[in-house]
């Protein structure tokens, strides 16, 4: 039993050094901007990770109502450490929303939702994720990204005057 | 009075635990950047540069005796053990490559300058074989003046209110560059944060096994009992 001491000493510390250096390269591979970022991804990595019920629901709210700003800020709250599929997916979206116009597309905001909207695919299982709200135009991850990307492609299809009457969605 | 069983426990725990944690702490620190004013965090992966620096430096510290491989991998080690050192030796490596990230600044002619600076340095304590004692010595005074200059020195350069530092650093520096030198700019608590890792690095090598004293060799020749009258 003694002789088995050092052993399991030995092992356990490798159990821990291999977990420990993992940790790192997942930081250095996720590039956290803050430390909730940090603590949210370990989080995350156990399972328990949550997202705060009252934040987002006020983030819908004003999402719904077209406060875009507000809608974020609520989001962020309800999910510091960007995580959460659903809620990226709803910032991402916000991004859209505002960033829209019937002549032009803001180009910065849709940057931004490209970012977003990778963020959620990432963390959505198999990085396939739909959300089934009705006033959404758009219910999955990968049509809301396409159609971000379409505004940031510049193409002879810009000059096309139709395009005007394109709704948002 | 400790034992010579508590001595070899220590000796496992340290090896297991205390030495892979703390070069993996200053591996992951030492790419650690903070955004001045804004603190917005980001982790710079080591530059290919710092990799060779690093293997320089284990190099030099193998030849000085203060990284004795044979303490921690070797035919007379389970596979646990080897595995263990092994363990170690990366972690060092990582470890060191890290710590040359953390204290050359990010870019700039200066980043070359520093570079050349361990480079040469480096070197030159390798042409010059010190031992253990000398090396750790050696570079405390390396890796100390490099964290002066980038977190006191260069810090003071980019901060326009940088008061008397600033000032002082100016005139030393005035005609002995062609141009203006640019300082770069950290947030504080980067200075910290380097710091801890540079002692903790310190703190890693001065715990780093060290070669067992050379056992003497007895020669036994079994003599007859009647021959010897």
């Amino acid at each position: 039993m003694r002789a088995m001491k050092p052993a399991l000493v030995r092992l356990a510390g490798l159990v821990l050094s291999v977990a420990y250096a993992a940790f790192i390269v997942s930081v250095y591979a996720r590039q956290p901007r803050t430390v909730q970022q940090i603590a949210g991804g370990m989080a995350a990595a156990v399972g328990a990770y949550r997202v705060d019920p009252v934040n987002f629901g006020d983030g819908l709210r004003f999402f719904h109502a077209d406060k875009f700003v507000e809608a974020r800020a609520a989001f962020d709250r309800a999910d510091p450490a960007h995580q959460d599929a659903v809620t990226q997916f709803y910032v991402a979206y916000s991004f859209y929303r505002q960033g829209w116009g019937r002549l032009y597309r803001d180009e910065a905001l849709y940057r931004q939702g490209v970012e977003a909207v990778d963020r959620a695919i990432a963390h959505a299982p198999g990085g396939r994720l739909s959300v089934a709200d009705a006033s959404l135009g758009m219910h999955t991850a990968d049509e809301l990204r396409a159609e971000l990307q379409r505004g940031l492609t510049r193409g002879l299809g810009d000059l096309n005057p139709m395009a005007m009457l394109e709704a948002r969605k | 009075m400790s034992s010579p069983g508590a001595g070899r426990g220590s000796a496992v725990v340290r090896e297991s635990f205390v030495l892979p944690l703390a070069f993996l702490t200053v591996a992951g620190a030492g790419g650690l950047r903070l955004a001045p004013g804004t603190g917005v965090l980001s982790f710079v992966p080591p530059p290919l540069v710092t990799l060779v620096l690093a293997a320089l430096l284990l190099g030099v510290m193998v030849r000085a005796g203060l990284l004795v491989p044979s303490a921690l991998m070797g035919d007379e080690r389970t596979t646990l053990e080897n595995t263990s050192g092994a363990v170690v030796t990366l972690s060092l490596f990582l470890a060191s490559a890290q710590l040359f990230t953390c204290l050359t600044p990010d870019s700039g002619i200066l980043r070359l300058v520093f570079n050349l600076f361990f480079l040469f340095l480096l070197w030159n304590t390798l042409a010059a074989q010190p031992d253990r004692v000398r090396l750790l010595r050696s570079l405390v005074v390396v890796f100390g003046w490099a964290y002066v200059v980038r977190y006191v020195a260069l810090a003071a350069l980019a901060d326009p209110q940088g008061g008397w530092t600033r000032r002082l650093i100016t005139v030393l520096l005035e005609g002995a560059s062609a141009g203006s030198l640019e300082g770069e700019a950290t947030a504080p608590l980067a200075g910290y944060i380097a710091f801890a890792a540079l002692a903790l690095y310190l703190i890693g090598l001065v715990l780093l096994p060290r070669a067992r004293p050379a056992g003497g060799t007895a020669m036994v020749v079994a003599v007859p009992a009647d021959t010897l009258e």
